[in-house]
């Protein structure tokens, strides 16, 4: 027994080694997210506490630790400026959690201490959640549960199997409230304040195509986004994503140019067909505007709009997982080009090498129409130049240096250069990015179109077929179009490698635990990080909830629901809770009660048992051993496995 | 028993406890308040800066670990309650106490099934304690009191609480006994001499077996119970086991203890001599009678003895 209280007891020594173990592993999502200067701080702090325990002598007073908090805070100031982002706030937590526990003296402190570790529980979602790191913080949750108990015991140990247990219990618990939370919890609620996310990485294709950009996303093998088909599967070389489409160049890069509100109003959308095709596309943050789409896509699924080049621009950036619905069609959709389309389609910087027009004017002059001079210009592109992901660098005037004097590339390469020779030859031309094929992912059903399968096209306009995809990288490698590349096997000087062969024996087997990983990871994609208002309304609605007030209807009614179901829960186990031994006492009275009738409520154990021997002496030694055997657990130190045993044993 | 409305809606009930009734109190639902506890309100401030954080950057993830936390510290308070329900409280007998002495409210704890019960706090008056039950079935908890005046004592509200088990809620159960603890008056020796009232003749011929402290009269087996300041050393410590010293007190007399020996004291002053004389007679084993106004005790000697007349001087109340 102790007088000791809350505030005054000293600090449970291994409460803070499970706290530092806690900090470390806190810490760790953050190392690739976070400035190398804020970890190693965080990781010394929390190393100065652990050695602390073994030399007291070391703790810091007040006057060490404040001006050591003051310059750490002008430390994150400097780093971050006033803004309190996502980083700034992450990096900031990290250090208050490490200072807080270097303070605590009391279990008031780690109290603080765990609640602020709960707050940096969430911080690495603000940058990535994936799947494995939801798991990863939900054995941190337990261990932080287990902390807040230990905490409000006086257990010293924390091989404490009961306590572990309930830790554990709680959770379970919390689970099916967090549910219910979690499915109901108006979303519609827009951002609070303004997001700095100056410093989000933009991933992927990015606004700006110059001959090298491309080929530097083909070692990537992150997803882009990943699309399940409705009906049946299209080919893989017909598997164009589409995405911004550009028509400004300078000579050295094509920029894109955001698109006006006249293109919006130019858009026509195509009507729904039987041959279109229906997918639903679960894009992942690339914090960008548009949408990428199989080509092309026939009209805007919610929270887009289509262009007349149909591109799909996002309402806003894209920050978070999003799935869409699409539709997209193989129709032809041949519409007049305005002259100030033609006019950018048609427009060569001025600086343009007069070699790449020479050219473009020779198979000008010995073409019939304008279908030959694209064929002259594949078959020039087909004879003359090698696909190769480590192309020779160019300087100022690319297009002319690739095509006369290097002559290997990339599709960026290609189409660049292609665009600018067919617009020299007078054929209007736009360069369109996106991705091209994709991974079929056989466990989940889907397609994985993974950053390495970025890609950049051509399409040039044909007075009587439109606007019409050419993709000079098919010309020279067809392998590009037919097979996805393989960003594990890429070497630097080497041939390209594509995903040929289908692998045998253990690497089948790899590849099978692969898609069936990638395909968890889609669910956990397309059903919880997704669940954003757009998908809370469409999966409400089936239930009829359609607006905020419903929700917050529901979630009170079902919140009180699951209170009282676990309350009951709670309730009806604690009657539950009967002594082994004395169940297993009743269950032989009862046993006894058909030879010998019930015991009489009066009846001590010795007078009950001497009665049971008269009336039934052909069992007398055995019930002699169980009334020993049974007053030795209730006032000697017998052991109840042995009582009940025999208990089991005894028959009648 | 069931409770009136008002009763029920009492406010005393949640902080002084349900009049008392019993001897003893099982705790349940109707004894067990619970509310969020200081650290818990902190919680609820983080929980919502959580949510404010996943609001702001629509991240699915915030939002389930902030749930779940919220959740996690709602599924607390049914573990709270479960702490502190079933036990059962009951008073038990306290020693002798004595006014401006620091005595012991004792009270028992039983758990009636073999659960575990985690860092359960007992409070009285400002007094805690803190305590686990794991494998007892009864617990004996003992806390200071402070006691002041002499005569009827009754406990205030003894509080049973517990913050498990994350500290954020705190279950309180405050439970009132009705069993008052009797105060002796403080023991004082003001310095006046005890007169003697020796007893006649024949009266004091029958006392010649009396036991007394005087005269050495032999050796007797030692008895559990006996003052081991009789008991005798030197045999013991030839190994001859344990014998205690008989003494004779042939010329004892028996005592009275009389209020008018100290009738230049004040009244409590008075009450806190003859209480050192009981005290100091019956320590020395001499039989002593007590006289009060209007209350008398004949000469006896003994615990029971003591205890009437330390009683009567716990209670008396001038007239």
């Amino acid at each position: 027994m102790s007088t000791l209280n809350h505030a005054t007891m000293p600090l449970n020594p291994n409460l803070i080694k499970l706290l530092v173990v806690i900090g470390v592993l806190l810490i760790v999502p953050h190392t690739a997210e976070l400035p190398i200067s804020f970890i190693a701080i965080g990781f010394s702090l929390l190393a100065w506490r652990a050695l602390t325990l073994w030399a007291p002598k070391t703790l810091p007073n007040k006057w060490l630790l404040l001006p050591l908090s003051i310059g750490l805070g002008f430390f994150v100031l400097k780093t971050y400026g006033m803004s309190l982002g996502r980083d700034a706030s992450s990096s900031l937590l990290v250090l208050l959690m490490g200072l807080k526990l270097l303070e605590s003296r009391t279990p008031r402190d780690a109290q603080v201490v765990i609640y602020m570790s709960f707050f940096v529980l969430i911080t690495p979602f603000l940058f990535e959640q994936r799947l494995e790191v939801a798991i990863y913080a939900l054995f941190i949750f337990y261990l932080l549960l287990f902390a807040l108990v230990v905490n409000s015991t006086r257990n010293t140990s924390l091989k404490s199997p009961p306590l572990l247990r309930l830790s554990g219990l709680v959770l379970l618990q919390a689970i099916p409230l967090m549910l219910v939370f979690f499915l109901l919890f108006p979303r519609m609620i827009g951002p609070l304040w303004a997001m700095p996310d100056t410093q989000s990485a933009v991933s992927g294709i990015s606004d700006s195509i110059n001959p090298g950009t491309v080929s530097n996303l083909a070692l990537s093998k992150e997803t882009a986004f990943r699309v399940r088909f409705n009906g049946s599967l299209p080919k893989q070389k017909s598997l164009y994503w589409r995405g911004p489409v550009f028509w400004e160049t300078d000579g050295q890069s094509w920029t894109l140019t955001p698109p006006k509100k006249d293109s919006f109003d130019r858009a026509n959308p195509i009507p729904s067909q039987r041959s279109d095709i229906q997918y639903t596309l679960m894009m992942e943050p690339h914090h960008q505007f548009w949408l990428y789409a199989l080509d092309i896509p026939a009209a805007a699924p919610t929270n887009t709009r289509l262009t007349h080049d149909h591109q799909l621009i996002l309402n806003k950036k894209l920050t978070r997982n999003i799935s869409f619905d699409i539709r997209s069609t193989t129709q032809k959709n041949i519409t007049e080009l305005s002259d100030t389309d033609l006019s950018r389609a048609l427009k060569i910087p001025d600086n343009t090498d007069p070699r790449v027009i020479a050219l473009a004017k020779k198979w000008v002059t010995t073409s019939t129409n304008k279908s030959d001079t694209v064929k002259s210009a594949l078959q020039f592109y087909n004879d003359e130049f090698y696909y190769t992901l480590k192309p020779p660098s160019l300087g100022k005037n690319p297009v002319a240096e690739f095509l006369f004097e290097s002559k290997r590339g990339f599709c960026g390469h290609f189409a660049t250069s292609f665009a600018t020779l067919m617009r020299a030859a007078g054929i209007p031309s736009r360069l369109v990015a996106g991705y091209q094929g994709g991974v079929y992912n056989k466990v989940g059903g889907f397609y994985n179109v993974r950053q390495a399968d970025a890609h950049v096209w051509v399409e040039v306009w044909l007075a009587d077929k439109g606007w019409v995809r050419v993709d000079p990288t098919a010309a020279i490698a067809p392998n590009r179009i037919e097979h996805s590349i393989d960003p594990s096997l890429q070497r630097i000087n080497s041939n390209i490698n594509f995903l040929l062969t289908p692998p045998e024996g253990l690497q089948k087997w790899a590849q099978q635990l692969k898609w069936a990983i990638n395909s968890l990871d889609y669910y956990w994609q397309n059903s919880v990080l997704a669940y954003g208002p757009e998908k809370q309304l469409d999966f409400l609605s089936k239930f009829g909830i359609l607006d905020w007030g419903d929700m917050v209807k529901w979630l009170a009614s079902l919140t009180g629901l699951t209170l009282l179901f676990s309350l009951s829960i709670v309730l009806l186990l604690q009657k539950e809770t009967h002594d082994p031994v004395q169940k297993a006492y009743l269950a032989l009275c009862k046993k006894l009660a058909k030879k010998t009738g019930a015991r009489l409520p009066h009846e001590t154990t010795t007078d009950y048992f001497n009665r049971t021997i008269q009336l039934y002496p052909q069992k007398a030694e055995h019930l002699r051993t169980l009334q020993t055997l049974y007053l030795n657990t209730r006032y000697g130190k017998g052991s109840p496995q042995v009582f009940i045993q025999n208990v089991r044993r005894f028959k009648l | 028993m069931p409770l009136a409305l008002s009763k029920h809606l009492s406010l005393k009930r949640f902080t002084k406890g349900e009049a008392a009734q019993q001897t003893h109190i099982k705790l349940n639902h109707r004894r067990i308040f619970i509310l969020p506890s200081k650290d818990g309100l902190t919680l609820a401030i983080v929980i919502l800066l959580m949510l404010v954080a996943s609001i702001n950057y629509n991240n699915s993830m915030g939002f389930v670990f902030t749930f779940l936390l919220a959740a996690a510290a709602q599924a607390s308070t049914l573990y709270s309650f479960k702490n502190l329900s079933g036990l059962i409280v009951s008073l038990s007998k306290t020693p002798d106490c004595y006014a401006g002495s620091t005595g012991h409210i004792n009270f028992i704890i039983k758990e009636p099934g073999e659960r575990e019960r985690w860092a359960i706090h007992a409070s009285h008056l400002g007094q805690l304690k803190t305590f686990d039950i794991t494998k007892d079935l009864l617990l004996p908890v003992k806390l200071p009191i402070q006691f002041s005046h002499r005569g009827w004592y009754t406990p205030s509200t003894i509080t049973l609480s517990t913050s498990f088990p994350f500290g954020v809620f705190r279950a309180w159960s405050p439970l009132l006994f009705k069993q008052p603890i009797l105060v002796y008056p403080q023991p004082i020796d003001t310095g006046l001499a005890l007169e003697f009232y020796p007893l006649n003749k024949e009266q004091n011929g029958l006392q010649s077996s009396q036991l007394g402290t005087d005269d050495f009269a032999g050796l007797k087996p030692y008895q559990l119970g006996q003052n081991y300041r009789q008991i005798n050393w030197k045999a013991f410590a030839a190994e001859k086991g344990l014998f205690s010293n008989e003494f004779s007190a042939e010329q004892s007399a028996s005592i009275w203890l009389n209020w008018q020996s100290c009738h230049q004291l004040a009244l409590e002053e008075k009450l806190s001599q003859l209480c050192f004389w009981v005290l100091n007679c019956e320590a020395e084993g001499l039989k002593y009678g007590l006289r009060l106004p209007g209350i008398e005790l004949a000469p006896s000697h003994g615990i029971e003895h003591q205890r009437a007349c330390l009683k009567e001087l716990a209670l008396y109340e001038h007239a």
